[in-house]
């Protein structure tokens, strides 16, 4: 049927049919509530771009809801623990323990509370494995397990509902009623706002009038860029991937896989052991270190790279010197380098920023 | 607001009916599309058996040198298609379905363990597919599981998806994704028994299935239609050593493959079109 024929047919049909039904301009039904007002990520000039979450864009009143959320202990069962209690952000939303046992059950976790920032730019997957595929879904795992904060989903619905500022938040926001879906889209929200890109490394590099790095400050730059910089890369100081990086010669599958690391994920072999490189970005601020929080200082965490790194099959490739030894060399002075360096990259504006802190 | 009608190909006919679509996809992408004069309903039954037998729970069935007895059933059909005669997909929007017989089931691990957060006793077999254009229509299409879109955020809703009625749980949460398949119960052999938990999930594990209908079925505002699909879970276990892996999960990842691939292209097939 060549194109005319059928320009003329569907005029002809459209007449013949007589009611032509028209498009309207939206579909949805008319509320009395206004819509949430558009926000848009503010990404310091020596970040990455980030791309906006279609299925769930944010608002000045979702990320603001999302903060409330995220301080509340209506969150968690017993009422006693919200996000914040093991995501503080005078320590960049870290814990400063190893294993913590102040969820529900009081029983340690078996993994590190990883630090919350620059989680926009978390694409390849949250938790030390990449367990999850999003912010959204993520909150999910410790919202419901029984050693973290032990909520029942239907309940937080409940005692959202009964709080009326909730209630007028959520419709706003959502248009709807409180699902603890929305929760988790709202958490998701404000997380993304978390950009830490203020410290004196980030002014410097942005050649903000008046910023400087001591020399020993740069060489340490230089040095972390060619001995830490195929994972710690970038802006971001984390190639967003998964490395095992030598601590552990065997990885037994107990807890469904826990110490098996990404591959419990993917189910490739050549993932056993791997785990998510943690950015540099105020690292000074969040010891202990590792998926398990088994180095408490940053001296023990060089010298492990230096000196410690046990072999496995799967261990990083960039973890072997060009003699096939395992460890990357670093002098004293080095050292001492780099952590001046990493210093310099706690971010004290991030830290005490009102826009981030509880709101109550 | 997904496109609900995909043409592949125009034909040398057309009618009123797919006319109208074609406006209606001229609209803005949030348009709600106003259903076609003509359209109507088909009841979708996916009628579980075992081997042969009618599905039940706590009642034995042979098969081979075992023995199956189940306390539950579940799986997701997602993103079902009919197929008319011209071969062009027509989707069901918001087609995710919960089919399942089950017990009461306590939630504990899925919601938490709250006196009342359980989930009742359900027998469910039919789906209404309501909005379906009129014309003639050859063949079905579903998946099993939910796409990777849904199944990688649990945030987003559609059709009956919900992380609240345990086809989602703890450990599945820090895999965040659905549990596409579920059968539970024990299965003997000889003097042993082991409990059966047979689950299936992961994006690689979604699988569509096509089935051709015996029939072209007509389906219009005056005509409701009824497809029936024959779910044979004995054919689950094909190839499978369910003495040797009596538990299939995330962590059994080859069989939960066989597994998969049965529900794929063994289990469902058209018993009536009509």
């Amino acid at each position: 049927m060549n194109g005319k024929y059928a320009v003329l047919h569907l005029s002809a049909l459209m007449l013949l049919s007589g009611t032509v039904i028209s498009c309207k301009k939206d579909n949805r039904p008319v509320e009395n509530f206004p819509a949430p007002t558009p926000a848009r990520l503010e990404v310091p000039g020596n970040l990455p771009k980030v791309a906006d979450d279609a299925d769930n864009p944010l608002s000045a009143e979702g990320i603001e809801l999302g903060r409330i959320l995220f301080y509340d202990a209506r969150l968690s069962g017993n009422n006693k623990l919200s996000c914040a209690s093991c995501h503080r952000q005078d320590i960049a939303f870290s814990d400063a323990t190893a294993l913590t046992s102040i969820g529900v059950s009081s029983k340690p976790l078996h993994r590190h509370t990883p630090t919350l920032f620059n989680l926009a730019w978390a694409k390849s997957g949250l938790f030390w494995d990449g367990g999850s595929k999003n912010l959204e879904s993520q909150a999910l795992g410790p919202l419901t397990s029984e050693d973290e904060m032990h909520q029942d989903l239907y309940e937080l619905e409940r005692e959202l509902k009964a709080v009326p500022d909730y209630v007028k938040r959520f419709k706003l926001v959502f248009n709807r009623e409180i699902t603890s879906t929305d929760v988790l889209k709202a958490l998701a929200q404000f997380q993304r706002t978390l950009i830490s890109a203020g410290s004196r490394y980030d002014l410097y590099i942005r050649k903000v009038p008046g910023a400087t790095l001591s020399s020993q400050e740069l060489q340490g730059l230089t040095l972390v860029n060619a001995k830490c910089g195929s994972c710690h890369q970038g802006e971001l100081f984390t190639d967003d991937g998964y490395h095992n990086n030598g601590i552990d010669a065997n990885f037994p599958y107990d807890l469904e896989g826990i110490y098996q690391g990404r591959y419990r994920v993917s189910f490739d072999p050549a993932d056993m052991g791997k785990f998510k490189t943690p950015s540099l970005r105020n690292v000074m601020l969040t010891a202990p270190y590792m998926h398990d929080g088994r180095f408490s200082n940053l001296d023990q965490v060089l010298d492990h790279y230096r000196s410690g790194i046990t072999y496995s099959a799967t261990v990083d490739r960039a973890l072997y010197q060009n003699n096939g030894n395992l460890g990357i060399p670093i002098s004293q002075a080095e050292k001492a380098a780099i952590k001046a360096f990493l210093s310099a990259l706690t971010d004290d504006a991030f830290t005490k920023n009102k826009k981030f802190s509880n709101p109550n | 607001m997904p496109q609900r009608i995909i043409f592949k190909k125009m034909k040398k006919f057309l009618t009123i009916i797919s006319l109208s679509a074609i406006l209606f996809t001229s609209c803005s992408k949030d348009e709600l599309v106003a259903v076609a004069d003509g359209a109507g309903k088909t009841t979708l039954t996916f009628d579980a058996t075992f081997n042969g037998n009618d599905f039940a729970l706590n009642k034995d069935f042979a098969l081979g040198t075992k023995t199956f007895n189940f306390t539950k059933f579940r799986y997701w059909v997602s993103n079902v298609a009919l197929i008319n005669a011209a071969g062009e997909e027509v989707k069901v929007p918001g087609s995710y379905y919960l089919l399942e017989e089950t017990g009461a089931i306590n939630l504990v691990g899925v919601n938490n363990d709250n006196a009342g957060t359980i989930y009742p006793a359900t027998k469910r077999e039919d789906v209404l597919l309501k909005e379906i254009p009129a014309g003639d229509y050859k063949a079905i299409k579903f998946g099993v599981g939910v796409d990777q879109k849904y199944n990688d955020n649990m945030s987003l809703q559609s059709g009956e998806l919900s992380q609240l009625n345990g086809m989602t749980n703890v450990s599945w949460m820090w895999l965040t994704s659905y549990i596409f398949t579920s059968a539970t119960g024990t299965v003997k052999e000889g003097t042993a028994s082991k409990t059966l938990k047979v689950e299936t999930g992961l994006n690689a594990n979604y699988k569509t299935v096509a089935l051709n209908l015996p029939q072209s079925i007509k389906i219009g505002s005056s005509k409701s239609a009824n497809i029936v699909i024959n779910v044979d879970l004995s054919k689950a276990f094909d190839g499978i050593d369910v003495m040797a892996t009596p538990t299939v999960g995330a962590s059994q990842a080859a069989v939960m493959s066989a597994v998969a691939a049965n529900y794929g292209g063994k289990v469902f097939s058209v018993k009536s079109a009509n």
